[in-house]
């Protein structure tokens, strides 16, 4: 099945299959692709499949959609088409149909495998070296990059900060070093909340390999005023408020 | 926080072996789950070891907290998932020395996949193909990420999902038990809220039943037991065709606090107070 996968620089936002119902984009919460920016309309485009064909129609948009750079109307989209709303981009992998050719790891291996079975580190490292000259084809590596995982040359991961703007906390700053940082009252909590009613675990922040995520838990945090209900990647600058306390998020350098 | 559990393994109906093993150790909160390889009865063997290993090596750290761990503690992990990456590596070399000293099982290996929860903090270590799933508030994610050559693909963006949920190369792993001296163990943390329901499982459950079943039959099933049946029959039903484990473990909701129940008393209206009352 055809897949959109939204992009903001070199981070994978999110992938979105279409199927049968048109996938809709915006700044509305009620699309399939949500954007929270200000260049994009509240419904921006929409994307359908007719005949196998995928066809991307801008919705009236003010600051408009571009294919490849033009802007568009309505217009057919091809594997690995750049689709540009307003600062992020939406790129094309029409699925399995039109992948890139794969490379022939199969006579490195076995060939068909029933038992389960290990590379040892040699064959591993051939087969790894293999893959990347597969994968480092032009625009191949971006097509298919699913989301939540690096890229064949991880970024080096940064290490973060969230300084105490206001509340009442222990420290005014926290060094963001471990895997798992708990905002609250518990023995568990690195970001320990003083006062009556605080909630025990209010929020958490989770160090992955391609950033921080913060995401709720007896309450629900904002970041730069908008609550937040699942895991949301920080960004420089970003603003936590929860149970009272606003921190601002920063990288270390 | 209370917690339960519910746990099965099944041989499946291809394979005339069960070469998983599952151990559960409610008294620390830890669980285990292993899916061994290796011709003849070594999969069964190394699967085995593997659960017993890190069983033991987080007891004994419990018990003392001064046992040597088996590698550096990284800075990032809290003291638990210290100890689990260590048990982990214990285990790793144990089935290793094993096969060393027994030609005979050469080649036996094991995946493994580790919870240990303390307060609400959750510990997760794993190495190979078998996983741990979270859902949370209907939704399912996956936590781990497969050590198996398809699953790097992806990750590598050299072969799309689709491509490899049908490739005949599943089977394949890049890391698993007892093949190195050592061993590259992936080690999580996570904040675990009441409600939450933990799923490991060998791959025999995940390639045969979706995500979406899973999470289907588990919010569906009353108790955990049933819900862990339900899913083993699940993946036979679809043809069984390896052996197939299941742990399912949920945070229980804790019982009103004696605050809470004179708040809510307080904010009640009234009548129903006073009915309350008269009982």
């Amino acid at each position: 099945m055809p897949k959109l996968i939204l992009k903001f620089e070199a981070a994978v936002l999110k992938e979105v299959s279409v199927g049968g119902q048109p996938v809709t984009i915006g700044r509305a919460p009620d699309n399939d692709i949500q954007i929270d920016n200000l260049a994009v309309s509240s419904h921006h485009a929409r994307v359908l499949a007719e005949d196998n064909k995928l066809f991307i129609e801008d919705l009236n948009s003010l600051n408009g959609t571009f294919v490849n750079n033009q802007r568009v109307q309505r217009v057919q989209l091809k594997q690995g088409d750049q689709v540009l709303i307003g600062k992020h981009h939406l790129v094309v992998d029409m699925g399995a149909v039109e992948a890139p050719a794969l490379p022939d790891t199969r006579k490195v291996a076995a060939p068909k495998v029933e038992e389960t079975m290990v590379l040892d580190t040699k064959k591993r490292k051939e087969l790894l070296q293999q893959e990347a000259a597969g994968g480092g084809a032009p625009g191949a590596h971006e097509r298919t990059q699913p989301v939540g995982t690096t890229a064949t040359a991880p970024p080096r991961a940064r290490v973060a900060s969230l300084v105490v703007m206001e509340g009442s906390t222990d420290q005014r700053e926290y060094l963001l070093s471990s895997k798992l940082t708990v905002i609250g009252k518990s023995d568990m909590a690195t970001i320990k909340l003083k006062g009556w009613f605080k909630p025990k675990v209010a929020a958490q922040i989770n160090k992955r390999d391609d950033g921080y995520y913060i995401g709720p838990a007896d309450k629900l945090p904002t970041v730069n005023g908008q609550p937040i209900h699942g895991p949301t990647k920080l960004n420089e600058g970003d603003l936590i408020e929860v149970a009272g306390v606003k921190m601002n998020f920063v990288f270390k350098d | 926080m209370r917690i339960s559990v519910g746990a099965r393994t099944d041989v499946g109906r291809v394979r005339t072996n069960n070469e998983d093993s599952f151990k559960l150790v409610p008294e620390l909160n830890l669980f285990i789950l292993s899916d061994g390889m290796g011709g003849e009865a070594h999969g069964e063997i190394a699967s085995n070891i593997a659960v017993q290993a890190v069983a033991a090596h987080c007891a004994e750290g419990r018990r003392d907290p001064s046992t040597p761990l088996l590698v550096e503690p990284r800075p990032e992990l809290s003291t638990e998932t210290n100890r689990l990456v260590s048990s982990v590596e214990l285990a790793n070399r144990m089935i290793y020395e094993s096969a060393q000293k027994h030609p005979a099982q050469r080649g036996m290996g094991a995946t493994v996949v580790a919870v240990w929860i303390n307060d609400q903090r959750l510990s997760v270590a794993h190495v190979g193909d078998s996983r741990l799933y979270l859902l949370r508030a209907g939704d399912f994610q996956q936590l781990t990420q497969d050590h198996s050559l398809v699953a790097e693909q992806v990750r590598r963006g050299i072969i799309s999902r689709e491509q490899a949920d049908s490739s005949d190369m599943q089977s394949v792993l890049i890391r698993a038990l007892g093949i190195d001296p050592e061993v590259q163990v992936d080690a999580d943390e996570h904040l675990l809220m009441e409600g939450d329901i933990l799923v490991l499982c060998s791959d025999g459950l995940s390639r045969m039943v979706t995500d979406l079943e899973i999470a289907s039959t588990l919010l569906s099933q009353n108790g955990l037991q049933p819900a862990a049946d339900r899913l083993v029959e699940l993946a036979n039903e679809y043809g069984g065709e390896d052996n197939i484990s299941v742990v399912v473990v949920r945070m229980e909701p804790r019982p009103e606090g004696l605050l809470a129940r004179v708040w809510r008393w307080l904010n009640e209206p009234l009548n129903a107070t006073s009915s309350a009352g008269g009982n």
